[in-house]
């Protein structure tokens, strides 16, 4: 059944990045339960626009939990409470009436803050680019169903390639470490027939650019699977440990 | 100015291969020499932004998002179609042109809809080259579903998630191409301008989303891989930043656009909940295998769907097409459950929704076996609506979700701006007046890896090279156009938001050119739609600077051009007097209530030619000709 | 900088070094609690393996000199782990919760790190480093559990241990890359089992010796 909130937020805000943030409190009345927790953030916008106030800055796109735009942390907590859930297909119905809720960007050093709870995660996108795809130019390709896959596999490369690239992993790291979204593309690749020819290339230089790009070190905290919206799994991690040791004692990759 | 599709002779199965050879080629040497600018970094745009890397050009790619890898194709769910025929049940290239060419009720080009079907095996290659994880047999072999009412088994998926794999591949291949140093990437960035010198695109001008500089970007030629203008309704399936900003501005500067009123929507979309709703969500056609549609048969009735009997209830699509049932073609499930809720036949707490029930279906089979097929989409519906649909039926109602219009393209993809091509959803397509399911992946693809590295070439080969340089005054003139429209709608300082505005706009354009159309709501909704234009640039209110990242000023300039988009798609909709695919008017029925098109006086594309401020923009025909499919009325009873 | 030290500095890296030389402490350990359970077979029984132990003379000393060198990479590793991850985050959150991934153990590891340093120093002291002419190791250990505080410092340092191991048995698998759906469940509950035999087994010697003295 439809209710109202009455809830005050605690939100982050940061004019740019290099400025000081706080905590600001603003009272969210009248907040339908039926509403997502991004649309309860326009709400307020909405209210402070009209106020004269400038409305909190946050990433969001595709509002339905696809395209990893959107992300905060909320009370703590990467997207919010709910498991496998993303801030945008979050419903105000898991709070209570009378909640506090603080509201606070991303963090990590490779995420600079580009305004209250906008962030940049550039970092993420250099370290696909250091080696996350398949070296295969348009054209040419054989025909699609000329290197049987198992099911099995394929179900495994894609509960790895259901990424998301939110960085909620990183935020939800004690160490702001970025071993999942890493090993998530690592393993995929590295579990299809496709990605075996640079799997050796691709570990190493990925892991080393994920280093270089400031992120911290993965201590086995399992924080990222229990947060991450797609539910990925530090088996992944693992994986892409092998296949590092492999890359790095074995290939004649350096 | 006559339209020139530019459409290769011969047999249509052989007008691509013919073309392709006829294209002049540019010297491998001379490619790095050439630099092209790719707006957008959905599966058109991240894919034609690669392989012309990949070729040699110097590109420059440009997305609002930021990150490449955002792009609204990443939401797409269902799958992609391909004529592998791997299933062996009589698939082929022709039979994927037919379907579709009839699916888009005859008002598609039938050379680019050739063209897709045979380029459409080549795109899953590619795609399992990159590492798309398919969904496959025990064998190995790729799996396949039959979708959208097709009646072979053609297509390809990931999942729920298959535009997203598609995507997550086109990106891929692009940021190997940016770690080569042959892409240079623009996130945040918002295309607010073609450059045209000479008659010839020469760049864009961009916003730097984060610091609110306005950019001057030269070119060879420009791309525009930027999707559709479905947010025109405010509340539709599409991301909360698609908007129709880059293509309208190409349109005024002087790209046509066309059959704007081609939109299409989609059956199953949980429905609107509330005034502060954003977005829709939707829901798999796939679910209508198995659910069936109803509503009570009294007007009004409130009781909880367990408390309607049998007897009271209305199968309605099931009593009015027995032979399709509830797997009729999405543009006439959804004007039924409107037709249904307009008689007060609607469910829920806005009346706004028609049940769809799965409990036969679960009694029939057993729980776990549509727990098997739908689990995901169960789950989602329970997530957004906190109702269990294995015990309750679920409430659907029909959400905008994909436009068929767009800019004119000729055969080689490009505008009628020369040297500006147009991609993907935001050109006027190969999808007619209605898109089949699992085919918008597939023209995406089709336009960015297998045509545009041929077509440009073709251009950049026949034209001299121009030496282009961002200090043409044009640029001066773009930037300056934009800084005093960025300083305009910050200066208003009136009372209302540029949201509330937005979601206005969108009620009069759901209300009088959504579903169904009719004359006399066409003309309100033009005077209704001048008006808001009016009142939004008295009363607009867009806090913050202008230099410095400012969602509500993004937001507002995209409303204001949606304000004016909105009035082109009411004169399409007035100028097109037949019912066709997503345009359904009122006055042009059978007496079955189904679309009665009118070949002989509207078997064309409508393209239209911007006039300039306030006046009304001129309409250019582009004939289409049917040589290979045969014109007939679609029937699904 | 070479590929051994490229390598040994990623922070794949650093976490191989901490699996490998964090499971060899775990060898270590057992070898150790089942030579130190022979002080609950009385005097002769302790005093005669202590014998047999010294009568491996170099192996002894390779040994050590092994744990040493070990136990230096450990901590400067773990140190190094320790102040780049506090780097990787310089603004701190405001609400810290746990979505259920971390344990005591996981998230005190630094912590009981440095006070298991702190007591292995105490305890070479006590029994490594001391002068053993004049009486026997079984006196020794009799006359330090003799004091409470040893006795609660060495409880109290064995259940730091306890919780340290709790999360580095399977963590160092995990590192590894031996995570398989099968065994990973078995390695799970094997840590937990090794470091309550740990604390169980070790943690009981003062309370035993100090009762029966």
């Amino acid at each position: 059944m439809t209710k109202t909130l009455n809830l005050t937020l605690k939100v982050w805000r940061q004019n740019g990045p290099d400025s000081m943030g706080r905590l600001e409190t603003y009272n969210a009345g009248d907040i339908s339960t039926d509403m997502s927790f991004l649309e309860m953030i326009d709400v307020i916008n909405e209210q402070l626009t009209i106020e004269g106030k400038e409305p909190i800055a946050f990433d969001h796109d595709c509002r339905e939990g696809i395209c990893g735009m959107c992300g905060t942390v909320v009370n703590g907590r990467p997207h919010g409470p709910e498991k496998g859930t993303t801030l945008c297909q979050l419903h105000m119905r898991h709070f209570s009436d009378g909640d506090t809720i603080v509201i606070e960007p991303w963090r990590s050093r490779a995420f600079k803050i580009i305004k209250d709870l906008v962030v940049d995660r550039g970092a993420l996108d250099k370290i696909i680019q250091a080696g996350g795809y398949v070296s295969v130019n348009t054209g040419g390709a054989p025909d699609a169903n000329a290197i049987p896959i198992s099911q099995d596999t394929a179900e495994k490369a894609m509960d790895a390639a259901a990424c998301i690239g939110c960085g909620a992993c990183v935020a939800a790291c004690p160490n702001a470490s970025a071993m999942l979204f890493t090993s998530a593309k690592i393993s995929q690749l590295a579990l299809l027939p496709q990605g075996r020819p640079e799997a050796a290339t691709r570990a190493i230089a990925m892991v080393r650019a994920m280093d270089e790009l400031g992120f911290g070190n993965c201590t086995n905290e399992r924080e990222c699977e229990a947060e991450c919206p797609k539910e990925i799994s530090i088996v992944n991690i693992a994986r892409m440990n092998r296949e590092f040791f492999k890359a790095a004692f074995f290939s004649e990759v350096k | 100015m006559r339209l020139d599709a530019k459409i290769p002779a011969g047999p249509v199965a052989e007008k691509w291969d013919l073309h392709r050879f006829g294209l002049k080629l540019v010297n491998p040497a001379n490619k790095r020499k050439y630099e092209i600018i790719v707006v957008g970094t959905g599966l058109a745009g991240g894919s034609a932004s690669a392989s012309l890397a990949e070729l040699g050009y110097n590109v420059k790619t440009f997305c609002i998002q930021d990150s490449p890898r955002r792009a609204h194709s990443i939401a797409a769910q269902g799958g992609i179609n391909a004529s592998k025929n791997y299933q062996n049940d009589g698939d082929s290239d022709w039979r994927l042109f037919y379907d579709t060419v009839k699916g888009g009720d005859f008002r598609a080009r039938e050379a680019n809809v050739y063209r897709l079907a045979q380029l459409s095996g080549n795109i899953i290659d590619q795609c399992v080259a990159q590492g798309v994880p398919f969904a496959r047999e025990y064998g190995g072999q790729l799996a396949n579903r039959s979708f959208g009412g097709a009646q072979v088994s053609r297509t390809f998926y990931a999942r729920g998630q298959t535009g997203q794999q598609l995507l997550l591949g086109a990106y891929s291949a692009l940021s190997r191409q940016i770690a080569a140093g042959k892409v240079k990437m623009y996130p945040r960035r918002e295309m607010l301008d073609v450059v045209v010198i000479d008659g010839q695109a020469g760049g864009i001008v961009a916003r730097n989303l984060v610091t609110g500089e306005i950019e001057k970007y030269s070119a060879d030629a420009v791309v525009l891989a930027t999707g559709g203008y479905a947010n025109v309704f405010f509340l539709s399936t599409n991301a909360m930043a698609s908007n129709v900003t880059a293509t309208y501005r190409a349109y005024k500067r002087g790209a046509f656009f066309a059959n704007p009123c081609f939109t299409q929507i989609h059956p199953t979309c949980i429905p609107v909940h509330g005034t502060y709703q954003s977005k829709l969500t939707l829901m798999s056609e796939s679910l209508r295998n198995d659910g069936r549609v109803w509503v009570p048969k009294k007007p009004g009735d409130k009781r909880s769907p367990s408390q309607i009997p049998e007897s009271e209830r209305d199968y309605y699509l099931e009593n009015k097409y027995p032979s399709f049932g509830n797997l009729v073609p999405r543009d006439v499930a959804s004007r039924n459950a409107k037709e249904q809720c307009d008689l007060g036949k609607g469910v829920g707490e806005t009346g706004l929704a028609v049940y769809l029930d799965f409990a036969d279906a679960i009694n029939r089979d057993g729980r776990d076996v549509i727990t098997k097929k739908y689990g995901n989409l169960f789950q989602m519906y329970e997530k957004i609506t906190a109702e269990n649909p294995y015990e309750t039926p679920m409430m659907i109602y029909p959400a905008v979700h994909y436009t068929m219009g767009g800019l004119w393209v000729d055969y080689n993809l490009m505008s009628t701006i020369d040297g500006l091509f147009v991609l993907g959803e935001a050109n006027f397509s190969d999808h007619g007046a209605n898109r089949l399911g699992a085919s918008a992946l597939m023209q995406g693809l089709a336009d960015g890896y297998f045509i545009i590295p041929y077509t440009i070439g073709g251009y950049l080969a026949a034209n001299t090279k121009k030496q282009v340089s961002t200090d043409h005054p044009a640029f001066k003139e773009s930037a300056d156009r934009i800084e005093s429209g960025v300083k305009r709608l910050l200066s208003i300082k009136g009372k209302r938001t540029a949201d509330d505005f937005h979601r206005q706009l969108g009620n009069i354009m759901w209300e009088y050119c959504g579903m169904s159309r009719n004359d006399e709501d066409l003309i309100k909704a033009r005077k209704l739609i001048r008006d808001l234009r009016g009142e939004f640039w008295e009363n607009v209110l867009v806090p913050g600077s202008d230099k410095d990242f400012n969602q509500s000023l993004e937001k507002a300039g995209r409303v204001a051009d949606f304000l004016e988009f909105g009035e082109l798609m009411v004169i399409d909709a007035l100028a097109r007097r037949e019912s066709c695919g997503g345009h359904f008017n009122e006055g042009y029925q059978t007496e079955e209530n189904e679309a009665r098109r009118d070949d002989e006086n509207f078997c064309h594309v409508s393209a239209w030619e911007y006039k300039g401020e306030g006046k009304d923009p001129e309409l250019n025909k582009e004939q289409l000709a049917f040589e290979n499919v045969k014109l007939t009325q679609r029937s699904y009873k | 900088m070479n590929w051994l030290t490229k390598t040994f500095t990623s922070s794949i890296g650093k976490k191989l070094l901490m699996a490998v030389t964090g499971l060899s402490f775990c060898a270590f350990l057992t070898a150790h609690l089942i030579g130190n359970l022979t002080l609950y077979a009385g005097r002769d029984a302790f005093n005669s393996y202590a014998e047999h132990l010294h009568s491996l003379g170099p192996l002894i000393t390779v040994a050590e000199t092994g744990l040493l060198f070990f136990g230096i990479i450990h901590v400067v590793t773990g140190l190094f782990l320790f102040f780049q991850n506090i780097a990787a985050r310089p603004a701190r959150y405001e609400v810290n919760k746990n979505a259920g991934g971390r344990t005591i153990g996981s998230v005190t590891m630094p912590y009981t790190g440095l006070i298991l340093i702190a007591f292995i120093t105490l305890h070479l002291i006590n029994f490594h480093f001391i002068d053993k002419s004049g009486s026997t190791i079984f006196q020794i250990v009799q006359d330090a559990f003799t004091k409470p505080a040893y006795i609660v410092i060495y409880v109290l340092a064995v259940i730091t241990a306890a919780f340290h191991v709790s999360h580095g048995f399977w963590s160092a698998f995990q590192t590894l890359g031996v995570n398989h759906p099968k065994y990973m469940p078995f390695i799970r509950t094997a840590g937990i089992a090794f470091s309550l035999i740990i604390g169980l087994g070790f943690g009981f010697i003062p309370i035993f010796i100090s009762i029966t003295t």
